[in-house]
């Protein structure tokens, strides 16, 4: 993407070009993601393939943290994207951000390779240090741990800085708090103790708090910035949503938490908490709602970016099918106790990431690339614009037939292996011999080929939008 | 204080669940459209959407034993009341900050109220 011509013409700053860089990335490791999902997914039906030389392991931990990196890489691109606009100052530190990038990528490149060279060996203190800490989700090796903090602080000084010595913006504001925790509960994951719950106990603040937190505000300030430039949406409003929106999350999610703690060996109150803020955390969902209507009806929908507002709109749809419906299925503890672990949870993971977090960053590349590519013309009878569309209907095609498939696969799980065998290590080998679940992973794997199609008409889609575009964008009014 | 769901309950409560949300989703964009339209022959539509939520709640609650406890009880009103006011106070909210910045257009809107 970035080695693509732009126009001249068109004065990108600093944190612009860096963001491109991580966009870059970003779209690679999204590349790698599909990849090893896909290989995982042959290994589901053939148990054979590749053992020994990729193991199904290894392909799964790469399929999760190749996603986990491609929105982080996706997130801080979009940050650097917006902060010199929103804060009316050059970064401040951008050689450093540059250094701290091709540390970061290159720390990436490293840990990949140690993955995929070292699959096997004795489990000793040097293997969490230098080879995983085999935590699940968050397996990279301990160094690549403080050095995933010290990126993200220097991440949080550039973004800070900037917004100190320039304009301190409410999305500003609300983006630098944020970052502060997301370094910060990133640590929660970084010690062990000998007790397996405790340990657990701070894991989940990583995977949940993190990612269902600190990650749902990022995607909200990224939603606020979009929605000025694409929309023309007043800066006021959106800022005030912001705060409101940011609030119920909150609210509700902080200690929806607890839907984790359920059989961890916390104490039982732990149900009672997870199960109300459980069942509290999609009305925020349904609240938004009322304000997407609402604003629809003020603002005509008149886009300068039509790709980017239909990413924006996937997101919308997406978190509330994907977290909201998908989640609610199955968070209150009573049916918990027999979906936990099964590909229920897959299929509920699946569409909540894909719909809260991948459409936005890929929105955010759509705004990134029109200003690239000279701040070309993105709205309607745009050149080439069956790309993009297909590759919004593909991913989108792929995406819900692998959710389909892995939802009867886990309801099968849900049924045999839990309810009727009751956990054994026998009910295990049951259900995963059942055709209902095998037919599930054939399903998921036509559907992985379908994502895969999507993601290859994405790319290319990145690669040449607007190249042969003549026309300037649409002008929104905005601020 | 946990009484796990029947089998052969799973797919109700499954169902009943993502009814809750759906119904609920229901019922807010139809208040909310028929508030921005000022169509008001809407909103009988958004309390049936409503109504939809109330029986899945019910459902819900009676196939995952919520009612044989006093604090999953009060979890039920909750969700009841929740969802009822979320649409009406969300809509205030809208009122109120598109009238700060939007005087004309929300003028009309409020005079809904």
């Amino acid at each position: 993407m970035a080695a693509s011509g732009h126009s001249p013409a068109i004065t990108m700053n600093g944190g612009q070009k860096l963001a491109m860089k991580y966009f870059t990335v970003a779209i690679a490791l999204f590349g790698a993601q599909c990849l090893f999902g896909m290989l995982a997914g042959i290994q589901y039906l053939h148990p054979d393939f590749l053992f020994g030389i990729l193991d199904f392991s290894i392909n799964r931990m790469l399929h999760i943290n190749a996603m986990i990196v491609w929105l982080l890489f996706g997130f801080i691109g979009s940050v650097y994207w917006l902060l010199e606009d929103e804060a009316g100052v050059p970064i401040v530190g951008l050689p450093l951000a540059k250094l701290i990038f091709w540390v970061f990528t290159l720390a990436v490149v490293v840990v990949v390779l140690v993955f995929l060279l070292v699959q096997i060996g004795p489990g000793k203190q040097s293997t969490i240090w230098l080879i995983t800490e085999g935590r699940e989700y968050i397996e990279a090796p301990r160094w690549a741990d403080i050095g995933i903090v010290v990126c993200v602080l220097a991440f949080f000084y550039n973004v800070a800085a900037t917004f100190a010595r320039g304009r301190f913006t409410h999305i500003g504001g609300v983006l630098v708090m944020d970052l502060v925790a997301l370094a910060g509960i990133y640590l929660a994951g970084m010690f062990y103790t000998p007790n397996i719950s405790m340990d657990q106990h701070w894991w989940w603040w990583v995977i949940h708090l993190w990612v269902e937190a600190t990650w749902e505000v990022l995607v909200g300030c990224l939603m606020a910035y979009g929605l000025i430039k694409t929309m023309g949406v007043r800066r006021q409003i959106v800022e005030t949503w912001l705060y409101i929106e940011v609030a119920l999350m909150f609210g509700s999610g902080i200690l929806g938490l607890g839907h984790h703690y359920f059989w961890i060996g916390t104490p039982e109150y732990w149900f009672t908490i997870g199960g109300f803020f459980s069942a509290l955390e999609p009305i925020p969902l349904v609240a938004m709602v009322v304000h997407a209507v609402f604003d629809a009806g003020h603002h005509k929908l008149k886009s300068a970016n039509n790709p980017a507002l239909a990413w924006i709109i996937a997101q919308a749809f997406g978190n509330f099918f994907g977290a909201g419906v998908w989640g609610f299925m199955h968070t209150l503890p009573q049916i918990n106790l027999y979906t936990h672990g099964t590909q229920w949870t897959a299929s509920h993971g699946h569409l909540a990431f894909f719909g809260a977090y991948a459409t936005m960053v890929i929105a955010f590349l759509y705004i990134a690339l029109q200003k690239w590519r000279g701040n070309v013309w993105m709205g309607g009878n745009l050149v080439g614009a069956w790309k993009w569309k297909w590759a919004i209907f593909l991913l989108h095609a792929g995406m819900i037939t692998m959710v389909m498939a892995m939802l009867i696969s886990g309801y099968e799980q849900s049924q045999i292996e839990r309810a009727i065998e009751g956990s054994t290590w026998m009910g295990y080998f049951a259900a995963q011999g059942h055709r209902w679940f095998l037919q599930g992973m054939y399903w998921r794997q036509i559907g992985g080929w379908v994502f895969s199609a999507g993601f290859v008409l994405l790319a290319w889609d990145l690669l040449t939008i607007g190249k042969r575009e003549t026309r300037s964008a649409l002008q929104v009014p905005g601020e | 204080m946990l009484e796990p769901v029947k089998l052969a309950n799973f797919f109700i409560v499954f169902f009943s669940a993502a009814a809750v949300i759906l119904f609920g989703a229901t019922y807010a964009l139809i208040f909310a459209w028929s508030r921005i339209k000022a169509r008001p022959g809407l909103m009988p539509l958004a309390y049936v959407a409503y109504m939809g939520l109330f029986i899945s709640v019910l459902v819900l609650a009676f196939a995952a034993h919520l009612f044989h406890n006093e604090l999953w009880s009060f979890i039920v009103l909750l969700m009841l009341a929740g969802y009822l006011i979320a649409p009406h106070a969300i809509w205030h909210l809208c009122i109120g900050t598109h009238a700060e910045t939007e005087a004309a257009p929300s003028l009309n809107i409020s005079q809904q109220h």
